[in-house]
């Protein structure tokens, strides 16, 4: 009898312990990213500082703002990405699709500003026609992959080169310029500027006309992109845990079965999602098109891989069924930090591949340690 | 948990040591170098700057973005503007248009531009539409396409079909050389003809595809010039592929060692050597000068060419324009 309660007291204990073990795990599964972000910004603000003998600094109003303004197209690319490989399907087209969309709206804001329209109104002409061919790609993507039942990684593949030919075809394989030089303004002020130091300050909205030395010291605290990439941000954060779409979207990633069973519609779901994805990948070529001020057709061609480390970076799963916004933002964010801070300290950019590399596969190991964490919960509690 | 804190310190500290301390002096002129890609010609550039550099005192930070593009060459060269420290920049602007912009800002605060190989605008840095940086320090792309265009009709004997492989559209540096390839073909050889122009968007297996269905498509093809590292060596790749080394002939621009090599096997007919270790020095020296309050540097400097054919590839005084990158 005392034997037996022994055992059931050690055996309580155990499980309590077991518990604990398995929150601990679970929480660092879900923190890890910000985490490595920390310990990699410490990294650089420690390292940048001693091997420049203490003159570079890597912890600047500047270089924030420069962190940003970078992840502003991986991230665009990436959030309409989460969504899709949170219901288990990939787009590879978003590369290219970012690439069509500078050249649409490059055309379409400069033809429309040469018929006279005001500056403002064709830039937004630009905006809509970016978004436009979004749409129309992403329609085509979504119908074939859910109605048709082709594997997403195949259309995708196909559309990318597609819409390749036709941005190259359109742009008439050379850079889109004579935009008006206004476009500038769009793609590169910012919401403040801050001048350090004497004669300095803080301006809302208007950019100080100052030269020489005092435009030395201003700096562009949240340009326009940024505060763009900021409210699409937003809108799916919102879109993807307040509102019915978002829950669809993981019911389909997590069962697509019961998915179907439970009522959900869907194919229109899918097409929705592949629309979704085609057009943040068409608002970051808009930016684009703003930043440098002329539409190219090659412009999204090196991000496409980037913007799915990010999303596996940020803990989405590419079996479908779990992810958030907020991890891809993570996930951009540790490839921009590494890009900055690795050419502060000198170091060659090739670098960044290397630790990508290992930090993308250390993610999925995360996942999957969680997952068997989980799993064995499950069976033995 | 505070002995793996001390860890992670301890780890940091080493690995802070054994990168590559930057002795800074105030007085020390911070020159950044920032190329458009990672190829042989920028490498050899690379050893110009590093020279000169060594010759003069100063410091050189370079960075080199392992693909061709703005999207690539923007976030490498704000955050070498971020550094604070950097007093020039010699950079090969990897868009004649859209470069402009992100350099303004590195110009604003208060970096030295100077654009090798590529410039902006229209190059003309005194009277074009991009007047702010201090010099443009390159070949004359116009006239390297011209010599490339005479040196190609004499070996296919003025009469035939060509066609011109190039990496990138709007990219200053290659589309110069497609005019001035293009202009003496039309002007001075009526009875040449050019099929087309690809673009190999700086991928060299892009560019033996590309040639070699070009191959195909025209069968009595006699001759391909390849605008720079990737294209020529793209094109003499298909060219021997194809088997008809020596058939077609090949004209190459950018002296690699490949393209040495396949102009002794007689693949290639021609190559232009450019000076990328004189654009790499005297930029620096041009930063150096600027610093010191000279005034009236050129606005343009054409570095020349060598011309290298089975003749002279012997030859010391044109040999030591083949681009040697060390091991």
């Amino acid at each position: 009898m005392a034997v037996g309660e022994q055992e059931i007291i050690n055996n309580g204990a155990m499980t309590r312990q077991r518990e604990r073990r398995k929150q601990l795990v679970l929480l660092l599964s879900r923190i890890w990213a910000w985490v490595f972000l920390g310990i990699m910004i410490v990294f650089f603000i420690i390292t940048v500082q001693l091997s420049s003998g203490g003159t570079v600094n890597f912890l600047t109003v500047r270089n924030s703002q420069n962190i940003l303004v970078a992840i502003t197209s991986v991230l665009l690319l990436g959030l309409g990405q989460t969504f899709v490989i949170i219901a288990a399907g990939i787009d590879l087209s978003v590369g290219w699709m970012m690439s069509l969309a500078s050249v649409l709206s490059a055309l379409a804001i400069r033809d429309s500003f040469n018929a006279g329209q005001p500056l403002f109104a064709a830039v937004v002409i630009g905006f809509l026609a970016a978004i436009a061919g979004a749409v129309v790609v992403g329609f085509f993507n979504g119908v074939i992959i859910a109605k048709l039942n082709v594997p997403a990684f195949i259309v995708t593949l196909g559309s990318s080169f597609i819409v390749r030919g036709i941005a190259l075809l359109l742009s008439d394989n050379t850079t889109v310029i004579g935009l008006p030089p206004g476009v500038r303004d769009y793609g590169n002020n910012a919401l403040l500027y801050w001048i350090s130091g004497e004669g300095g300050g803080l301006y809302f909205l208007n950019r100080p006309d100052v030269s020489g030395e005092m435009l030395r010291r201003m700096d562009r605290i949240l340009p326009y992109p940024v505060i763009l990439t900021a409210v699409v941000v937003a809108i799916a954060i919102f879109l993807l845990r307040r509102t019915q779409f978002g829950r669809h979207t993981y019911a389909i990633g997590g069962n697509m079965e019961a998915a179907v069973r439970a009522g959900i519609p869907v194919d229109r779901h899918l097409i929705m999602l592949y629309i979704l994805s085609a057009s943040t990948a068409g608002i970051a070529g808009f930016l684009s098109t703003l930043r440098f001020t002329a539409g190219s057709a090659v412009i999204g061609d090196p991000l496409l891989l980037s913007s799915i480390a990010a999303v596996i970076i940020g803990g989405v799963s590419l079996f479908g069924g779990a992810g958030t916004v907020i991890g891809t933002v993570i996930g951009a964010l540790i490839i921009a930090v590494l890009t900055t801070g690795l050419v502060m300290l000198n170091v060659q950019p090739f670098w960044q591949f290397i630790v990508v590399g290992f930090v993308v596969i250390l993610a999925v190991l995360i996942d999957q340690s969680r997952d068997l964490i989980m799993g064995r919960m499950e069976t033995t509690g | 948990m505070s002995k793996r804190l001390a860890l992670v310190l301890v780890t940091t500290l080493v690995l802070a040591s054994a990168l590559p301390a930057v002795t800074a002096q105030d007085d020390t002129l911070v020159i950044g170098f920032l190329p458009g890609v990672v190829d042989p010609f920028y490498q050899v550039m690379q050893l110009g700057v590093e020279a000169a550099a060594e010759d003069m005192g100063v410091e050189v930070v370079t960075q080199i973005p392992p693909t061709w593009g703005v999207e690539v060459q923007t976030p490498i060269l704000d955050a070498m503007v971020a550094r604070g420290d950097l007093d020039y920049i010699i950079i090969a602007p990897t868009d004649k248009d859209q470069m402009v912009g992100p350099l303004e800002a590195a110009r604003d605060a208060g970096i030295g531009v100077i654009t090798v190989d590529t410039f902006l605008g229209d190059g003309d840095y005194v009277n074009g539409p991009v007047t702010f940086p201090i010099s443009y320090i390159g070949s004359d792309n116009v006239e390297g396409g011209r010599i490339a265009a005479r040196g190609l009709a004499e070996a296919i004997g003025g009469e035939g079909r060509v066609y011109i492989n190039s990496t990138n559209p709007n990219v200053s540096s290659v589309e110069g050389r497609v005019i001035g390839f293009t202009e003496v073909m039309e002007n001075e050889y009526p009875d040449i003809e050019i099929v087309g122009v690809d673009f190999n968007l700086d991928d060299m297996n892009t560019a033996v595809s590309q040639t070699a269905a070009v191959l195909e498509r025209v069968p009595d093809l006699a001759g391909v010039f390849g605008t720079n590292v990737f294209s020529a060596q793209g094109a003499g790749t298909a060219v021997i592929n194809a088997g008809l080394g020596g058939e077609v002939q090949v004209v190459a621009y950018d002296a690699t060692q490949f393209a040495i090599e396949q102009l002794r096997e007689g693949v290639i007919s021609l190559v232009l050597a450019q000076k990328p270790f004189d654009m790499g020095y005297m930029a620096v020296q041009f930063a150096v000068a600027d610093a010191a309050g000279v005034t009236s540097l050129p606005r343009r400097v054409q570095t020349g060419f060598a011309i290298i054919n089975i003749d002279n590839v012997d030859d010391p005084e044109v040999a030591r324009f083949i681009y040697q990158v060390p091991e």
